[in-house]
């Protein structure tokens, strides 16, 4: 039987632009920031295993063996050290490996840590480096990029379900009030359903970027790392970790689906979400009225609603019903993105998947600020995409 | 031992690719077929029909994307996805003067694209 695994600190730096810093030191700070909020630096002496979560260093700062570096940056040679690449799901892959490596035997504590620097390039070029991740011949090669994809995607969306322009709009402002009061979001500025959709500049304001998604159903681009410590809390060294109160992760699921995404059966179905968080539910013993609130991988909001429906909290093409009824606000049946989610927290890639479970668990602890703490949560969800959805993780943690 | 060496074609198509031992088509081209289990030599294509994937083809979504990758000097490109008659779907590029109807048939050709570097690449075509 696999031992209790859970979170016994945490680490985040502010999102945004931290293009004049190296990609090591970004991720350097977050690991030290949850050795701290754990206990103490010292406590780096007792890690026995770091993995690093990063998409494209190579490609955005000309930095690769990541893990190599944080590991002789934070003076903790010999410590065993590995690089994690699952695109944008670097770090919730991450935490996976973590998990898996306590649960062989191999390690009682694991430090995870993530980051990106993608400000470092241009815009276009960023742009570009993550379109990499599409297939070659048939996707990258045409000059699709992710936000041409997401585009088509809310096409078939809209035209199948009758969902408008303005319900993404309405999935934005419920995202940016919750970033603003949110210490750690790149974008801390709410905007108004007006200014962004009913209001006679709107298409000036929120200007379309691959039709019909608008600059406000698309995520920035972000600077930034997350950390977490794992700890086996049934072995010795879970008595060393006694500051905060261990958050246990109670299911791990993920999946994979085509790589070519006109190779779907059916392209507005997300198989992976479904799959990775059924095999979460399961995991945990649970099921989705269970969960007390997600954080769902809105690199475009329209993935916010295919997932909150893959996920079981929504039936299939009622999703922006409940958003419009106010049903994902933070004092919703089911809050979503308490964080201001990738839309107005960022999307640093390679972090993002350890920054939504960070906000998991600040949130299981009570920690989040005031005016988005959800109310008594048990149960929070990350997803985290790689990719189109073709490769997602689903992770599940608990206060017990 | 595998030659992965290739020489310029003499005009640009993309290519679709049947299994010979139980028919089953496939683009993108694949390592094996995912019916019969049989396996796929990308140097020699043996056991393996490729046929030029263009033609008449229905709109199934469609995007008008303004903020292009490095390389495209362009305001907007449109790119659509698309069925085949033969059941396969493809992705590429679309021409059509205002907005397109889902649905609406459409012919795939294929062109040359050059606005990244590196060598020319094949790209689809719709309009």
């Amino acid at each position: 039987m696999a031992p209790r695994i859970g979170i016994a600190g945490i680490g985040h730096c502010r999102f945004g632009n931290s293009s004049d810093y190296d990609l090591v030191d970004v991720i350097a700070y977050s690991a030290n920031d949850a050795l701290y909020d754990a206990g103490g630096l010292a406590l780096r002496k007792q890690v026995d295993q770091v993995f690093v979560g990063n998409m494209a260093g190579g490609m955005f700062n000309h930095v690769t063996s990541a893990a190599s570096a944080l590991v002789s940056r934070m003076d903790m040679e010999p410590c065993p050290a590995e690089l994690i690449e699952n695109g944008p799901a670097s770090g919730a892959s991450a935490i996976k490996m973590g998990y898996m490596a306590i649960a062989a035997g191999m390690a009682d504590v694991v430090l995870v840590a993530a980051g990106e620097v993608m400000r470092s390039v241009s815009g276009w070029e960023a742009t570009n480096i993550v379109a990499t991740m599409s297939h070659t011949e048939a996707e990258y090669n045409m000059g699709l990029t992710l936000p041409g994809f997401a585009g088509m995607f809310t096409r078939l969306y809209m035209e199948k379900y009758g969902m408008t322009e303005r319900d993404l709009a309405l999935v934005a402002v419920k995202d940016h009030a919750n970033g603003a009061l949110n210490k750690y979001a790149h974008v801390q500025l709410p905007v108004t359903i007006e200014a962004i959709a009913d209001g006679p500049e709107a298409n000036i304001v929120n200007n379309y970027i691959a039709e019909p998604l608008r600059m406000y159903s698309t995520c920035p681009i972000t600077d930034g790392s997350a950390a977490v410590i794992l700890v086996n809390m049934d072995s010795p060294k879970a008595k060393l970790f006694t500051k905060k109160p261990i958050m246990r992760i109670a299911g791990i699921g993920s999946a994979t689906d085509t790589h070519c995404v006109h190779n779907r059966k059916d392209p507005l179905v997300l198989d992976a979400v479904r799959l990775s968080s059924q095999m979460a539910y399961k995991m945990a013993g649970i099921g989705p009225k269970d969960i007390s609130f997600a954080e769902l991988h809105d690199a475009f909001v329209i993935f916010e609603l295919l997932n909150s429906e893959e996920c079981g909290f929504f039936e299939r093409g009622k999703s922006f019903i409940g958003v419009r009824n106010h049903e994902t606000d933070i004092g919703g049946r089911i809050p979503i993105n308490p964080s201001g989610g990738l839309k107005a927290k960022g999307h640093p890639v390679g972090a993002t998947g350890v920054s939504q479970v960070v906000e998991l668990v600040r949130q299981l602890r009570g920690e989040a600020e005031e005016g988005r703490q959800v109310k008594d949560p048990k149960y929070g969800m990350a997803v985290n995409f790689g990719g189109f959805g073709n490769n997602v993780i689903t992770t599940i943690v608990a206060k017990d | 031992m595998i030659d992965f060496s290739v020489y310029d074609e003499q005009f640009p198509h993309i290519s679709g690719w049947k299994c010979q031992k139980c028919g089953t088509i496939y683009y993108p081209a694949p390592m094996l077929c995912k019916k019969c289990d049989s396996r796929r030599d990308p140097t020699t294509g043996k056991g393996w029909e490729e046929f030029n994937l263009e033609g008449p083809c229905k709109l199934l979504t469609w995007t008008r994307v303004w903020n292009l990758p490095e390389g495209f000097n362009r305001k907007f490109l449109m790119f659509g996805m698309v069925e085949f008659p033969n059941g396969l779907r493809a992705s590429g590029r679309l021409e059509a003067e205002g907005d397109p109807v889902i649905g609406s048939t459409l012919t795939a050709s294929v062109i040359e694209a050059d606005e990244r570097p590196g060598k020319p690449v094949k790209v689809f075509l719709f309009s």
